[in-house]
């Protein structure tokens, strides 16, 4: 800052613009040449500066480049400004959240089929009915759902809907219910997708695992880029499918209508038909079934994903692939009937593709439809990501999750949860070498359970608020709590040897998500300000300044301790008294001005009698410690190695003592800072 | 000729990219230094030292859009704002102090009625500089 006559005065603090006033070659010429943060990406002024985008470059010329790789890998960094570029339109949204929803068109069916063919052939032609029963299911599902889109327009579906109504506790069963049914989405889809893409190409087979773990890779990569890239990626292989079915079922339904019947597949024998336990039987099938209900469940969490009417739109993706579920199962499902297919007991060959191969013969467009569904499948993946994070970040935010998934990435997307999402579904893929088809069962109770806590929230809400034509919707959730609640009831019967884990895992989590709340409650108790405190003022500190030899390092350390306190002592740990005095002569000649203790430490430990020093130290005195630590920071990282890092093995052990502040005062191998004593410093 | 120096005076005009492509070619021939100004003009009814916002920003932008450009070219642009009552006496005032021997200016110009006005500034850097003076002549695009 200069005054009119060009003079400097020194600013009171340190202020990222400068204006200078210069004279100009004509007199009464004058111009302010204004010296701003241009290259250090801030842009602003007064005392309110933005960080660029230029501001995120590493300034390293290795940290550039990584920085390159990962913004061509992530895309560029995104604003705050930027969140409707990453909203998106029903039709991508399709494409992320369709695919889990509709992939279970691809073994919804057969799973009545094999439930019914336990009971005999006979008891096949009651596939339609259990079809069309669980159609009228998902129609509950649908109306539902939009009707806690439409009060929950936040996110965070089942989960929100149990904690405004029921409370905190089923609010947790119903996130810990979701969390699990997401993590197993992308587990089980990519698993099951990669066997049936391998399947075509035995030899590599053994790479199965390596492959999963890495499609989990590029699907996390993909949403971390934002929901629209992800969408845009596979959006291909979401409407492939699609094109593929309808195709399938036009023209099955025409040559069925035609007269033109094809031939069964020969299938193996079955076990003779029985009258005996068809009730259960039929249970077993509706519950088998009702997978075909899971994946729609997401899109009330990612609400917010959408753009602009959200709700609208939201219900619309939800309507859409609703609908092209319904009509795929239902179509697939009486083909099935019609054709006589009976599901193959070896599980070699499943029931779409014995319908396929009736329809269109065993050629390329069979092999063609078997291939999408394989890739189709895959990208089923690409549900769990869109749920997880989101549900993550609104769980964060309330304190159930630790904070970080609450966090945006650069790309605006809840990196910290895809990231985490990756990684346990890998763990889980490793741990069941990547063939977790058994644990189908297992989300399927995780997800209905999260149905029927929001169907019992909303039964609640509807019976209190009492509003318009509240019976009707008590009505309708009162049946949809009731069919979900059965459903789990069957599921966990018929199941039990692969749900027991649900009932296991889901009961873990609500505890996890518990203690960490917990948690963030106590630290919430003990950092917030009663009232309006105000910074209160303390006396100075003693200081401790642990010194191992006389060296700039130290005299760097003693000079900053120094400066903050008139109470500085130094300490030296010595091994023998011998070398304890030698270091006091030289001590007098360097700093005379600055008391120094010698502790002897004839067993040659160092950080334990140091420690011991600042306790008794902070006993005798009821100000608070500040330990200066001075440590040599040496130029490259692999210089580490070559120094004792005792500092940093201090700092460690003091991080946890109460009623103590540690500082550091880096010694960098290039500084040559000027330790002479200026006048005016002040002398102690 | 062989600068050693050259300063580019940065107004924001459509020009601005093409002449900072010409400036490398030159700069880079000749190892040049590059400095790049923006000048913002303050109203005679305001203080020299005002904190002019918008304008402000805008210098900023366009002083790091520049940078930018020259990233792109190969060559380093040292940046500089002012505040002056007069563009062309604080463009000319920096070459002075800061020893530049080219002066490069953009000459974005209107035709009116057959006539073309390239404006004041560019005329009295050419009358008042010390130093050899390149004007970058471009029609203004509307």
């Amino acid at each position: 800052v200069t005054d009119d006559e060009g003079t400097d005065r020194a600013p009171e603090t340190p202020s990222l613009e400068k204006r200078v006033t210069r004279p100009g070659r004509h007199v009464g010429d004058r111009y302010v040449r204004i010296v701003r943060p241009v290259d250090s990406g801030l842009r602003g002024h007064e005392g309110r500066y933005v960080a660029t985008e230029e501001a995120l470059l590493p300034s390293g010329r290795f940290a550039r480049k990584l920085e390159r790789m990962r913004r061509f890998l992530m895309g560029r960094p995104l604003d705050v400004g930027a969140e409707g570029e990453q909203q998106v339109t029903p039709l991508t949204g399709l494409a992320v959240l369709a695919p889990s929803n509709v992939s279970s068109s691809a073994y919804a069916t057969e799973e009545i089929l094999r439930a019914l063919a336990i009971a005999g052939v006979a008891a096949l032609v009651l596939a339609p009915p259990i079809a069309l029963a669980l159609v009228g299911v998902l129609g509950l599902v649908v109306l539902s759902e939009s009707r806690v889109m439409r009060t929950y327009p936040s996110g965070g579906g089942s989960y929100l809907v149990a904690r405004a109504e029921l409370g905190t506790l089923p609010a947790l069963v119903a996130a810990s219910a979701l969390l699990v049914d997401y993590i197993l989405t992308v587990a089980v889809s990519v698993a099951a997708g990669v066997v049936a893409v391998l399947s075509a190409f035995p030899e590599l087979s053994i790479y199965r695992l390596p492959v999963a773990v890495g499609l989990i890779a590029l699907v996390a990569l993909s949403h971390i880029r934002g929901v629209r890239e992800a969408g845009a990626l596979f959006a291909f292989p979401t409407y492939a499918y699609l094109g593929g079915m309808l195709a399938l079922l036009a023209v099955g339904v025409v040559r069925v209508v035609l007269g033109d019947f094809p031939l069964a597949p020969p299938s193996p024998p079955l076990a003779p038909a029985t009258d005996a336990l068809l009730v259960l039987v039929v249970v077993r099938a509706f519950a088998g079934g009702a997978a075909a209900l899971t994946g729609s469940e997401a899109v009330a969490n990612v609400v917010p994903s959408f753009r602009p009417p959200q709700t609208r739109n939201a219900i619309l993706t939800l309507l859409l692939m609703t609908s092209w579920l319904a009509a795929i199962f239902l179509g697939l499902t009486y083909l099935a009937t019609v054709l006589g297919i009976v599901p193959d007991p070896a599980e070699i060959e499943s029931v779409n593709s014995m319908v396929a191969r009736a329809i269109f013969g065993a050629g390329p467009a069979h092999i063609a439809l078997q291939f999408v569904t394989a890739i189709f499948l895959l990208v089923a993946a690409n549900t769990g990501f869109a749920g997880f994070p989101r549900l993550a970040a609104v769980l964060a935010n309330d304190r159930f999750m630790p904070r970080h998934f609450a966090d945006r990435g650069a790309r605006l997307s809840h990196s910290f949860g895809i990231f985490a999402l990756a990684v346990v579904a890998a763990v889980v893929l490793v741990m069941f070498d990547a063939s977790v088809t058994a644990l189908v069962p297992l989300y399927t109770v995780a997800v209905f359970l999260a149905f029927f806590l929001s169907q019992s929230g909303m039964l609640r809400r509807s019976t209190r608020d009492r509003e318009g034509r509240w019976w009707t919707w008590a009505l309708f959730h009162g049946t949809g709590a009731a069919i979900f609640g059965g459903l789990v009831v069957a599921i966990v019967i018929t199941r039990i040897s692969q749900a027991w884990v649900a009932l296991v895992l889901i009961p873990l989590l609500v505890l996890m998500l518990y203690s960490i709340h917990r948690h963030y409650r106590s630290v919430e108790d003990a950092l917030v300000l009663p009232g309006d405190m105000r910074v209160p003022r303390v006396r100075p500190p003693v200081v401790v300044v642990p010194v191992a030899r006389i060296d700039r390092a130290a005299l760097q350390a003693l000079a900053f301790a120094r400066s903050i306190s008139d109470t500085v002592k130094a300490v030296h740990v010595s091994t023998t008294r011998e070398s304890g005095d030698e270091f006091r002569r030289r001590w007098q000649r360097t700093a005379p001005d600055i008391a120094l203790d010698l502790v002897e430490s004839p067993y040659r430990s160092l950080v334990p009698p140091l420690l011991r020093y600042i306790d008794a130290l902070d006993k005798s005195d009821d100000r608070p410690i500040t330990v200066v630590l001075s440590e040599f920071v040496p130029r490259h990282w692999w210089e580490w190695l070559l120094h004792s890092q005792t500092a940093f093995r201090l700092k460690a052990a003091l991080l946890f003592r109460p009623n103590t502040i540690v500082i550091d005062v880096p010694y960098h191998h290039r500084d040559t800072a000027d330790l002479s004593d200026r006048p005016g410093d002040t002398q102690s | 000729m062989q600068p050693k120096r050259v300063l580019v005076a940065l107004a924001g005009t459509s020009a601005d990219p093409d002449m900072l492509r010409l400036v490398a070619s030159i700069a880079k021939a000749a190892k040049a230094e590059v400095i790049g100004i923006h000048v913002i003009e303050v109203r005679w009814n305001l203080p020299l030292d005002a904190v002019l916002e918008p304008e402000l920003d805008r210098g900023e932008e366009l002083l790091a859009s520049a940078k930018k450009v020259a990233d792109q070219a190969g060559f380093e642009l040292d940046t500089e704002l002012l505040q002056a009552r007069d563009a062309a006496a604080a463009i000319v005032d920096t070459a002075v102090e800061r020893k530049c021997d080219l002066i490069v200016v953009a000459m974005p110009f209107r035709r009116r009625l057959g006539r073309v006005y390239v404006g004041k500034t560019v005329q009295n850097v050419y009358v008042n500089a010390p130093c050899a003076v390149l004007a970058y002549r471009q029609e203004e695009t509307r």
